[in-house]
């Protein structure tokens, strides 16, 4: 029992950020998602292209001017914002559900990482997923002559917070799946049409009065109008309503998921 | 030691237990219960304590709380409740601090199938904080030293049984951890590959690392363990020296049925 008796140093505390551990967790996310560019990147894209050459294109150049715009520049900032909601969504939850379903998420559990980083290290990742598809967007838009950004600053910010807030509402589901269908449940039944309804196609006054409420509580329909605001100058909603809401909501979810990762819901036995 | 009043010791002469008067010990676990949200008991009033620098056995039967114990040391699991110290440090509260003391090998392969051997050790180098100098020349003299060498930019998923259970050991090991924590590590493994294991764990131990293993090999915790300590029905039944057993008890194995019920199954 001799080595029994050797006194252990003292342990050093942890660093307050672990600036390496939370890269390395962008590090493997990143290499998990090169393993799917098909799906990650081509489809997107490939789907984008064909609502703007059929609805932009095709269809809107039978219809009038909205706002002093071509409808190919009206319908491209949602279906800019569609495609960023469902990556970040998409990233997230499948990567959540997948580290469970492996187990690997076990890994980061055991290490000495704090929740803060675990979450911010995924978000990072769908931060990058969704502004490389949006860029992808952009490019084959300009193919169509509609690529436009007359606040770059704006544009951004409407990006990378609609998709933390869509990032973390996939750590949610992620979390709280326990099949591959559940999985699929909020694109399907909320995400899908909520984007639809938000005024991807459409503006506010081309719906019957009575049914106009709809647009109104519809967060998509802020996100789509502050996007467009920031790439054409034309919006229905107002801008400070709709950054409330954006902001507001990824700060809610955030709390939601940091609590979450602490209890360990879904994550811990 | 706290378990010295709920689980049956052999001896107190020279029980690692009175190093704690002394030092901090490596490992403490005090009144340690863990319900399942299903109501399923997995660990009752455990109470333990593993000294600096010991190779500490963990035996019981399939579904003892042997893993769970493991899962709440390492994080994995919460426990319900109890304390857990990890070289003073509490795994619970001041989680962070108390893991980078850890290195922890599961008995189930929790890990991301997809990735190459060499990816799934450097990343967890990576979580451990360690740069990427320190934690290359880590990571190849790890590879090297299971043999993984070759098999570095294969996939988990295309590794034979016995080389993902060396993936597991190096990975548990990139961060050179205080307390190696090893549940069931030679699980289907050929021969030489155990024996060499068991070099290698006790090359680290006579180096001063603490070991707490779990195995379903008696043999392999008679040769390797200095302390050993039995459970069933999640409670610790019986802790000792490996000498008080053989001394006392006439060998592992028969105070291994009786600490578990075994030997009353095997009479009726």
């Amino acid at each position: 029992m001799s080595s029994a008796l050797s006194t252990p140093a003292p342990p050093q505390p942890a660093p307050l950020v672990n600036w390496i551990g939370l890269w390395t967790i962008m590090r493997r996310e990143w290499s998990r998602l090169m393993r799917v560019p098909i799906q990650a990147f081509l489809a997107p894209w490939i789907s984008a292209s064909l609502f703007i050459f059929i609805f932009g294109f095709v269809v809107g150049s039978r219809i009038a001017l909205i706002g002093g715009h071509r409808y190919l520049e009206f319908v491209l900032p949602g279906i800019l914002m569609m495609n960023i909601v469902n990556a970040a969504f998409l990233q997230s939850s499948s990567q959540i559900y997948f580290s469970r379903f492996l187990r690997y998420v076990e890994e980061t559990l055991v290490s000495p990482l704090s929740y803060v980083e675990m979450i911010a290290g995924v978000l990072a990742i769908v931060i990058a997923r969704s502004v490389i598809t949006a860029i992808g967007i952009l490019i084959i838009a300009a193919a169509f002559g509609a690529t436009s950004i007359q606040n770059f600053p704006e544009f951004l910010f409407w990006i990378v917070f609609v998709s933390m807030a869509f990032g973390l509402l996939g750590i949610v589901i992620g979390l709280w799946a326990n099949n591959f269908e559940q999985l699929t449940i909020l694109n399907v039944f909320l995400i899908a049409p909520l984007s639809f309804l938000g005024g991807i196609f459409n503006t506010v006054t081309m719906l019957p009065p009575f049914l106009r409420w709809i647009a109104y509580i519809n967060p998509f329909f802020y996100f789509i109008s502050g996007l467009r605001h920031s790439m054409i100058g034309f919006s229905e909603a107002s801008l400070g309503l709709g950054v409330a809401v954006t902001v507001g909501l990824a700060v809610v979810m955030s709390v939601i998921v940091w609590r979450l990762y602490a209890i360990g819901y879904g994550l811990r036995e | 030691m706290h378990a010295r009043s709920k689980a049956e010791t052999l001896s107190t002469a020279t029980s690692p237990c009175i190093v704690r008067q002394t030092m901090i010990p490596a490992l403490s676990i005090s009144h340690l219960r863990k319900v399942y949200r299903s109501g399923t008991v997995g660990v009752e009033d455990v109470s333990l304590e593993v000294a600096p620098g010991d190779f500490f056995g963990f035996l019981g039967p399939n579904g003892a709380g042997k893993s769970t114990t493991i899962h709440c040391i390492t994080g994995i699991a919460n426990p319900t409740s109890g304390t857990i110290e990890v070289f003073g440090v509490d795994a619970v509260k001041n989680y962070r601090d108390a893991r980078r003391l850890i290195g922890f090998s599961p008995q189930e392969f929790n890990v991301d199938t997809f990735a190459t051997t060499r990816d799934i050790v450097d990343w967890m180098g990576g979580y451990f904080g360690m740069r990427a100098v320190e934690r290359r020349s880590r990571v190849d003299m790890l590879l090297e030293r299971f043999e993984l060498t070759t098999h570095a930019k294969k996939r988990f998923r295309e590794l034979s049984g016995g080389l993902k259970r060396r993936v597991l050991l190096a990975r548990a090991l990139i961060n050179d951890p205080k307390l190696l924590i090893l549940d069931e590590p030679t699980a289907g493994v050929d021969v030489e590959l155990r024996r060499d294991l068991w070099r290698y764990l006790q090359e680290l131990n006579r180096d001063g690392k603490t070991i707490f293993l779990t195995s379903h090999y008696l043999e392999e915790v008679e040769r390797l363990c200095k302390t050993i300590a039995i459970v069933a029905g999640g409670r610790l039944t019986r802790i000792g020296l490996k000498d008080e057993y053989v001394r006392e008890e006439g060998g592992l194995e028969g105070a291994y049925l009786r600490a578990t019920g075994g030997d009353r199954e095997k009479a009726a």
